[in-house]
């Protein structure tokens, strides 16, 4: 059985059980379903180690009844008496559940049209094309040097339907497809190992490029030879787009998720219209780029796609909504109900994401608008810093203190990048850093939910060995 | 699952093995007092792994369980095994498995499907109310109660057929006090396998508390300092400690990528006081099974005994690779996805210590308690995050410091380790390598030299 005659059934039978559900003593119903084909070849040491195909199909269903009561049941057992039962399982835990006074969903609204979220040649690709393309990163890291392995790599195509539906009359599907290539290479000299260094790609098109990205973490890893430590330091720091992607956009989200406004612990719980940031700094939520990786017609609750500005020249001009979260500050819906959301949030990773949760809110596309001037530009002009191409560690939710081990740094002094350093820790307030951005650069890069640029932040203490 | 392993298709492999599992989930999340989410979540669905021309993997997984499903899905899986064999530089050898017949069912005092919905709504709500009855700044409470009920079967050409009933339990509290701009969170959790009757002891209330005075006595602390301490280690930090910076290198396909402990077998990796194990078999630890997910026993692994490495945790591949018997630790999170090598509950045996007579020997250092997650590499270097400390001056405890980062190189570290704990406890904990476990901890409180990443002074 096909793809789409699969949704086609999966679509009806969901349509069945909202509409019984309907006929029921509630006071709103909503279906979320989903079906994704993926294929995955894995790589690890330089060799490709297993390719999956993987099928995964689902529902489900958001029952609110009467004094806004909320239930929520999910399944993958997608016949007709299970996808019934678990909406009337949804009713049941609704009668013990929650109650959330200021509970919305979309109503139905005019869609937005997006465009470039579906590539027929993804769908496509064979699995020997997959296993082909994870080859040729392979080769290409290894040509760029030979004391580079591939540690651990994936090549992914994912294709399939997500689809909403609710009792105020939304009704929505959408096809879509997703291609991600990731490496993460090694490199060893003189008998050390260098720490691992990245290169990706997410796209919704089968173009990817293996050979660019093969050679780019290979490039990546023999820059970090020779690794020397450093003295603690104070002073100009270049985060790169990846570094920038680690913990300050985590900073940046929990600040700006009206769900921490609204329960209090935001850092920014009382700051629209107010200067948050520095002058150069502007980020925009864009749910309607064109063959953006985190684009989409709909949110995961209905709400049609649009663009915000979040923060203008250093202003905090928008929070990021969904459609309860809106209800309750009054504020317009941002369209920011997601599924997938990329938090670390133990609950969230056992029990799930996609069909099998509830919405919350996080961006689409976070785009941080690029400056004038070039990365090297912004090396050039340094006399003494440190360049922080990724970094591992953590941001404190609410506080926004982040510390981290470097993983991809480097010492510049007069103009010029000097050596990689070893052994080092950046720390600080992330709301602070924010405030010390004096260069934005011109070229940027595209991670999962986020489009970054380089980021100059003065006054940034790392700490040496 | 039988059908399709006796298929003509299935005789293209040198091994078949087939995944099936019904896994049920409840989540009950409450904030502030209020209920917040009530979930069921009802999932089930096969995995496929085969291996053919005796080098090449293939894996494929579905939600429908139809015998048109799971043929089909067989077929992509050897599609894939083939689509990559010819690329495939070595053979993949594989350690023979004598096949076994099985069923287990973990242990249970109060089964969970015995506790009715709202026993168990309960719970997140008591958690709650503890934390609000702490008083002070609290911004935010909130708990979630989850529970796993799996019914596993494992079938393979090799004629295996093992069926596990696992059922795990586990609650998190996270709260934030707050006062002006100055932010301070803490959180706890408690889970393990089996029924109802953790709550007889870790009593939700209680723990609700007591996590929410240590977010108020936080509210008034100063941030660490930045630099190389000494430090006293509680177990809940040195479960992290353990999993991240050890377990992690210790896991043969991490190890024999190169780097870390690889290259060190049979050697002198840790101090002498350090005997490390992985057990599958810990009663009420969150990774308990009888078998791994390619039929193999789990079992108790010595992994480094009084500062040498012993072992690795292995597959069956690992093990061939390097000449050992598998260790029982490939573990796939469900059916969806391929085993990988896992820690089930890896521990650190107890030493001679009472937690005073390790702050005692300090003259200057840090007692780092409470932990908020990590990472690590495949070289060992590590970074994870300790919720609250306290300065150590002249062997005593001295004033409240607020959380921040540590990191490091796990052998540098663990070579520095010269005091280790005599009371063990069993923590909870959680791993996200490319998927999603559960897994145990047995820990006691250590004493070491580490890198801490504070933003405060001395």
């Amino acid at each position: 059985m096909n793809i789409e005659s699969n949704w086609d059934r999966l679509s009806s039978t969901v349509h069945r059980a909202e509409e019984k559900l309907g006929r029921m003593n509630i006071a709103l119903a909503e279906a979320f379903y989903t079906n994704y084909e993926t294929t995955e070849v894995s790589i690890r040491n330089s060799e490709i180690l297993t390719q999956d195909r993987l099928q995964d199909s689902g529902v489900g269903f958001r029952v609110v009844l009467h004094g806004n009561k909320i239930g929520f049941a999910c399944t993958n057992s997608l016949n007709e008496r299970n996808i019934s039962e678990t909406a009337s399982k949804a009713f049941s835990i609704a009668n013990a559940g929650p109650k959330t006074p200021m509970f919305a969903l979309p109503d139905s609204q005019k869609p937005t049209s997006v465009y470039g979220l579906y590539d027929s040649r993804v769908e496509e690709m064979s699995l020997e094309d997959s296993v082909e393309i994870a080859a040729q990163a392979i080769e290409a890291a290894e040509r760029v040097d030979n004391r580079v392995t591939v540690k651990d790599g994936r090549v992914i195509f994912t294709y399939g339907h997500r689809g909403i539906l609710n009792t105020i009359g939304v009704d929505r599907e959408e096809r879509e497809t997703r291609a991600v290539i990731y490496l993460a290479a090694s490199g060893k000299h003189n008998d050390e190992v260098t720490s691992i260094c990245y290169a990706f790609d997410f796209t919704r098109r089968a173009n990817l490029q293996p050979q660019q990205i093969g050679e780019k973490a290979a490039r990546r890893a023999i820059a970090m030879f020779e690794p020397k430590a450093i003295r603690t330091f104070n002073g100009p720091v270049i985060f790169g787009p990846e570094a920038v992607s680690n913990q300050l956009f985590d900073v940046l989200i929990d600040a700006l998720s009206a769900d921490n406004v609204r329960s209090g612990h935001s850092a920014w719980s009382e700051k629209l219209g107010q200067s948050v940031a520095s002058g150069n700094l502007t980020v925009i939520d864009d749910a309607i780029l064109e063959g953006g990786f985190g684009s989409r017609s709909f949110d995961d609750e209905g709400c049609p796609s649009k663009k915000t500005c979040l923060i203008q020249d250093g202003k905090l001009e928008s929070l990021l909504h969904h459609a309860t979260s809106a209800k309750s500050l009054g504020a317009e819906n941002t369209g920011n109900a997601s599924r997938s959301s990329g938090e670390l949030d133990i609950v969230g990773m056992i029990a799930g994401r996609g069909y099998k949760t509830q919405p919350e809110i996080y961006p689409s596309n976070l785009m941080i608008q690029p400056g004038t001037e070039t990365r090297n530009d912004m090396v050039e002009d340094m006399k003494q810093g440190v360049l922080i191409d990724s970094m591992a560690g953590f941001a404190q939710k609410g506080s926004g203190v982040i510390s981290a081990q470097l993983s991809r740094a480097f010492h510049v002094e007069n103009g010029e990048i000097q050596f990689p350093i070893k052994g080092s820790m950046v720390m600080g307030v992330g709301f602070d850093w924010l405030k010390k951005i004096s260069s934005v650069s011109r070229e940027t890069e595209r991670f999962q939910n986020a489009i970054l640029p380089c980021l100059q932040v003065e006054d940034v203490k790392v700490v040496g060995s | 699952m039988h059908k399709c392993l006796e298929s003509k298709k299935s005789s293209q492999a040198n091994l078949v093995q087939i995944r099936g599992q019904k896994r049920r989930m409840m989540v009950y999340a409450a904030r502030n007092g209020s209920p917040e989410e009530a979930r069921s979540i009802s999932l089930s669905g096969v995995g496929i792994r085969v291996l053919v021309d005796n080098k090449s993997w293939g894996f494929s997984s579905t939600n429908r369980l139809d015998q048109n499903a799971v043929d089909l899905t067989l077929e992509n899986g050897l599609k894939l095994a083939k689509a990559s064999s010819r690329l495939r530089k070595r053979a993949t050898p594989y350690e023979p498995c004598e096949p076994v017949t099985a069923d287990f069912l973990t242990p249970s005092r109060k089964p969970l499907d015995s506790a009715s919905i709202e026993e168990f709504a309960k719970i997140p709500l008591e958690a709650c109310s503890g934390a609000q009855d702490a008083k002070g700044h609290l911004a935010e409470a909130k708990a979630a109660c989850l529970s796993i009920e799996d019914d596993k079967y494992f079938v393979s050409s090799e004629g295996s057929c093992i069926h596990q009933q696992i059922t795990r339990l586990m609650l998190f509290v996270d709260v934030i006090a707050k006062i002006g701009s100055v932010i301070c969170p803490a959180s706890e959790n408690v889970g393990h396998s089996g029924g109802m009757e953790l709550f007889d002891e870790a009593l939700p209330y209680s723990i609700g508390k007591t996590v929410a005075e240590k977010a108020n006595r936080l509210l008034s602390a100063k941030a660490p300092p930045s630099g190389h301490f000494t430090v006293v280690v509680h177990p809940t930090l040195c479960a992290t400690l353990l999993h991240e910076a050890i377990g992690h290198p210790l896991e043969a396909d991490l190890a024999l990528s190169g780097g870390g402990f690889g290259s060190q077998f049979g050697k002198n990796v840790s101090s002498e006081l350090v005997t490390i194990f992985d057990d599958g078999n810990i009663a009420g630890g969150l990774g308990r099974f009888q078998f791994d997910d390619e039929g193999t026993e789990c079992k108790h692994t010595i992994l480094i005994e009084r500062g040498i490495l012993r072992s690795f945790m292995h597959d069956r591949t690992s093990a061939a690779l390097t000449g050992v018997c598998p260790t029982g630790n490939a573990h796939a999170w469900d059916y969806s996805v391929e085993p990988l090598i896992r820690q089930t509950n890896i521990g650190l045996e107890a030493g001679a210590y009472s937690l005073e007579e390790m702050i005692e020997g300090v003259k200057e250092g840090l007692f780092l308690d409470g932990t908020f997650g990590g990472q690590a590499d495949p070289s060992a270097d590590f970074t994870f995050g300790f919720q609250s400390a306290n300065w150590i001056r002249d062997g005593k405890i001295a004033e409240q410091l607020r959380g921040a980062n540590v990191s490091g190189n796990a052998i540098g570290v663990f070579k520095t380790i010269d005091a280790v704990g005599k009371d063990v406890v069993l923590r909870p904990g959680a791993c996200g390598k490319y998927q999603f476990a559960v897994q145990g901890r047995v820990v006691p409180a250590i004493r070491c030299r580490i890198m801490v990443g504070g933003t405060g002074g001395t």
